[in-house]
């Protein structure tokens, strides 16, 4: 028995999902320099999951 | 062409050389030349990772495919690319950096031992140099097709320019004309969409008019019958394997993030690329929808990019676009050329001769820069013949491709992965990937996921039995941010 398609988005999602709990265990102090401590955007994580997010739209909408 | 296409063909030409090389008067070292003098800055290495990333296939390729397929090509700048890129900013930048390595080949030196070093170099090298000859062959096909230069002629002037600030500039030059070709790309990307929105009446009309006859154009995925492109096999194949092992070791993607001004530049650079490539199927897969929502008559889908330049574009933006097409072929020359001489330099020549003279890298370097754009030229007119050539390229990459993401992963990772264990599961990846092609005729996609999926346990097991590094060697080698807090 096959899956249909849409499963591939649901797949798809899930997996940018658990790439987002992947970028958010990996420690502050791995990403941004001490320098940078204090500036927000600095924050590679945040970018990651902008990034991520827009994924889960895209895969969501072209479903 | 128009007059008015054709100045602006000429300004680019003379923007990209003079950029070129104005930054040669920067280059005094071959870690100016190779690595920018460590300069960059995150904006430049997006951009230029984006330059170097689309290429020949990416632009009429994809367009012709989307024509055929529809959204479902975007999947190769999306699920195809982004996480791997996320995990490459994150994970593999840092360590490479920590490294302190010029290129990938030299990390796999450190990490596992030299042999590693050089068959990782050996294979760079010869996949780069017939890559570029069928990039400089298909540029000259586009000269020829635009503006009717001979075949000839389109390699000497293509190769001239890229030349001109390849030997001169390095990598530096490279990243900058990569930063303003993409630039350019995105410009008559936008351009395309507006215009092509606009004359189909609005968005929601064009979508109506894509999906009446083609009900699946506007789907992510295909389904699991389909013969090119089946979901399991994109996710499986593409999402898995194939996109970790270019993101991650990809010697002319990664080069400008190790020319990064600071790590943190690089990891974001990769970053910025990453939002960057999310944006690429407005570029690439949009012209193919466009062609088809305008009912365009065309005889094959790789026809269908030229078909929007000419029938959609007005005079001035048809040029444009068609300098974005030559800048996306030419910016991904120039990063092989780069990278290429890096790796024969350093990988090859520092670790076969021992009485090297590093010293010496920079002439070599500029040396070997110009012999590979030679070669590349010499080699591009006879493609077009040789056309089993670009088959045999992907079928020596599927045989490394696997057991080398397994090498790469295991060994940045974990301090398990021992030199050994390295060898032993490159020659029998290598041995089993190839009876899968010949014995099996696998194909090609399905060899590279099998022979991963081979590399990773035996690495593992044949580790166990075999003397690993000591954990301080291994200690700036392998990535354990949390080890550290």
């Amino acid at each position: 028995m096959e899956l249909p398609v849409v499963w591939a988005n649901y797949i798809s999602i899930a997996l940018f999902l658990l790439l987002g709990c992947g970028v958010w265990s990996i420690p502050k102090s791995a990403v941004v320099p001490k320098e940078y401590a204090d500036v927000g955007w600095r924050d590679l994580r945040w970018w990651a999951t902008g990034l991520i997010v827009f994924q889960i739209l895209l895969y969501a909408f072209f479903s | 062409m128009h007059p008015i296409d054709l100045a602006v063909v000429v300004a680019y030409v003379a923007l990209i050389t003079f950029v070129g090389i104005r930054f040669s008067q920067r280059v005094k070292t071959a870690k100016d030349f190779f690595l920018a003098g460590r300069s960059l800055t995150w904006w430049v290495i997006g951009l230029s990772i984006i330059g170097t990333n689309v290429d020949t296939n990416g632009y009429v390729g994809a367009s012709g495919n989307a024509y055929s397929i529809g959204i479902a090509q975007a999947n190769f700048e999306w699920i195809g690319a982004i996480p791997a890129m996320i995990i490459a900013a994150l994970v593999f930048i840092p360590l490479y950096w920590r490294a302190g390595v010029y290129s990938i080949p030299e990390y796999l030196g450190l990490r596992y031992n030299q042999g590693v070093r050089v068959v990782a170099a050996a294979i760079v090298v010869v996949v780069s140099v017939f890559a570029m000859g069928v990039a400089m062959w298909a540029l000259a096909i586009t000269l020829q097709t635009f503006i009717g230069w001979p075949i000839w002629l389109g390699i000497l002037v293509s190769g001239t320019v890229v030349g001109l600030y390849s030997v001169a500039g390095g990598l530096g030059a490279v990243a900058i004309t990569d930063s303003i070709q993409v630039c350019i790309m995105f410009v008559c990307g936008l351009i395309i969409v507006g215009i092509g929105i606009s004359d189909a009446g609005g968005a929601a009309t064009f979508m109506h008019k894509l999906t009446a006859e083609n009900p699946t154009h506007l789907s992510a995925y295909l389904p699991a019958d389909h013969e090119s492109y089946p979901w399991q096999g994109v996710i499986l194949g593409l999402g898995l394997v194939l996109s970790p092992a270019y993101w991650v070791g990809g010697q002319a993607i990664l080069q400008r993030t190790l020319g990064a001004k600071t790590q943190w530049d690089a990891s974001a650079g990769m970053m910025f690329a990453a939002l960057a490539k999310t944006f690429v199927p407005v570029l690439i897969v949009f012209p193919g929808l466009l062609a088809l929502v305008m009912l365009a008559d065309i005889e094959y889908p790789d026809m269908a990019l030229p078909w929007v330049i000419k029938n959609v574009l007005p005079v001035g933006v048809s040029g444009l676009m068609f300098v974005a097409i030559i800048a996306a072929l030419q910016s991904s020359i120039d990063s092989s050329i780069n990278s290429t001489a890096l790796i024969i330099t350093r990988d090859v020549r520092h670790v076969l001769m021992k009485n090297h003279d590093p010293a010496a890298d920079l002439k070599i370097g500029r040396m070997l820069t110009l012999g590979l754009l030679l070669c590349a030229m010499s080699i591009a007119p006879f493609i077009g013949d040789l056309g089993g050539i670009f088959n045999f390229l992907q079928f020596l990459l599927s045989l490394f491709q696997g057991p080398m993401l397994a090498l790469l992963l295991l060994g940045a990772l974990t301090q398990r992965a021992t030199a050994t264990a390295g060898i032993i599961t490159l020659a029998s990846g290598v041995m089993l990937a190839g009876f899968l092609s010949w014995v099996i005729e696998m194909n090609l996609l399905y060899v590279a996921f099998v022979s991963f999926c081979y590399a990773v346990p035996a690495l593992w097991i044949i580790s166990g039995f075999t003397q690993p590094h000591s954990q301080e060697h291994l200690q700036n080698l392998t990535y354990s941010p949390w080890r550290s807090q």
